[in-house]
């Protein structure tokens, strides 16, 4: 598709955004996505061309500004619902719960 | 069905990976040397092929073997295995004047996404 | 640096990005908690994945092939006509690493690799990608003006020299191998492996100069 992800050749995108010293992973939910990634894809949630294209159904200003492993959350919530593992409604359901027991 | 994936097999996992090459035999249509030409196609489902090298004249580099082909697996639509080609592409031609005549640019192409091109870049 | 001070410099680093994105460390755990409940996600893989490449695998493996390179003829060979193979001769294998292609910096040709679609990257020798390499500057200026981009790396390629871009957009890996800085005739293996850095291994950067 002529998605946002194809990004070869555009003008406009900026100055190349260096850290000092960049850690692995920015923060725990980068920890549990990536590992996230490689276990679903290992038990058959998706295959890796059809990772790629769940990334790129991403909406055009979202994918440029979002954090990379939000385009792999992206992805594996379209393959998991796809597949029937969660339903309508349940991730927010849960995340609801979650924020409720913290709070 | 998707299935948990134990931590029993994740050393042989990260080891082994699980790599898009495909053992079996398909005809070659390019060797390497080949003029080429990257096709314009515009699907709006996935394919591995930029926008910015469709329609561009290269040359083919060297034969990476045989690998399962993205804009097929990508729908479920069968892995369609063919081979991948080292296929190089001279700046200018990319991008027009302007650019450094000695820079290229190398991509790795299936075999759908280029036909023969007679003449040079 | 102390174990301890690298856990602290980690931890700061968390909370500014936790902070940055509470709907979405929210959003990761509540699908988490949903897939170990479903016998879907084995809590102990995760943590074990993360621990490798956090910990485990990273650019220090592509400066060992790299020094191995430098100082022994036969591996380079073998290294340029196979690259999987005879980086498995460290052990170094296996995913985003299965096909790997190493590509020789001479004094004629600067290789440089990006991946245009996503995020393509050797991780058996390089470990994950930094932000940079991830990010739409650097995916969408390095093909159309890959000179302009090493400048913002602070290096300047001569124009008698090919710049050679690599798009990573199929299954093959690249590992560049970057020309050996004068001046190291007569160190070990070792210590040159601690003047390979990363960046020179993507080809946007040099190995130090002792």
């Amino acid at each position: 598709m002529n998605g946002i992800a194809d990004l070869g050749g555009r003008h406009g995108m900026g100055p190349i955004r260096f850290e000092e010293n960049e850690p692995i992973f920015h923060a725990e939910w980068e920890r549990r996505m990536f590992a996230m990634f490689i276990l679903a894809f290992a038990g058959g949630h998706f295959n890796i061309d059809q990772f790629r294209y769940g990334m790129e159904q991403m909406a055009p200003a979202e994918y440029l500004t979002s954090d990379y492993y939000q385009h792999w959350l992206h992805s594996l919530e379209i393959w998991c619902k796809a597949n029937g593992t969660f339903a309508e409604g349940e991730i927010e359901r849960r995340m609801a719960q979650l924020a409720k027991e913290a709070a | 069905m998707p299935t948990m994936f134990s931590v029993k097999g994740l050393d042989e996992l990260v080891r082994t990976g699980g790599s898009c090459r495909v053992a079996v035999e398909v005809p070659s249509g390019f060797k390497p040397g080949d003029n080429v030409r990257a096709v314009n196609i515009n699907p709006i489902t996935h394919t591995r092929l930029p926008q910015y090298v469709r329609g561009k004249r290269g040359v083919v580099v060297e034969d990476r073997g045989v690998f399962v082909f993205p804009d097929t697996n990508s729908q479920l639509k069968g892995e369609k295995p063919q081979h991948v080609y080292s296929v190089v592409f001279t700046a200018a031609e990319l991008w027009g004047p302007g650019v450094n005549p000695r820079d290229t640019l190398y991509i790795d192409l299936w075999e759908d996404y280029i036909v023969p091109e007679e003449q040079a870049s | 640096m102390t174990k301890d001070h690298d856990d602290h410099h980690d931890h700061d680093h968390d909370h500014d990005h936790e902070h940055r994105r509470p709907d979405v460390a929210l959003r990761v755990k509540a699908i988490e908690s949903l897939l170990v409940e479903k016998n879907l996600l084995d809590p102990e893989a995760v943590d074990k994945l993360i621990d490798l490449y956090e910990h485990k695998i990273g650019p220090r493996n592509g400066a060992r092939v790299v020094a191995r390179a430098w100082t022994d003829p036969d591996y380079k060979a073998r290294l340029l006509k196979d690259g999987t193979a005879a980086i498995a001769e460290f052990g170094y294998s296996g995913i985003q690493g299965e096909d790997m292609v190493v590509l020789e910096n001479t004094p004629g040709v600067h290789n440089m690799v990006v991946c245009t679609l996503c995020s393509c990257y050797p991780w058996p020798t390089l470990g994950l990608p930094p932000n940079w390499y991830k990010a739409a500057p650097y995916r969408s200026r390095a093909v159309i003006d890959p000179r302009g981009v090493l400048e913002e790396f602070g290096i300047t390629i001569s124009s008698e020299i090919e710049v050679r871009v690599w798009d990573s957009n199929a299954e093959l890996r690249y590992l560049v191998l970057p020309m050996r800085p004068a001046g190291t005739e007569g160190m070990s293996e070792d210590e040159l492996a601690e003047l390979v850095t990363r960046d020179s291994m993507i080809g946007v950067g040099f190995p130090v100069q002792p």
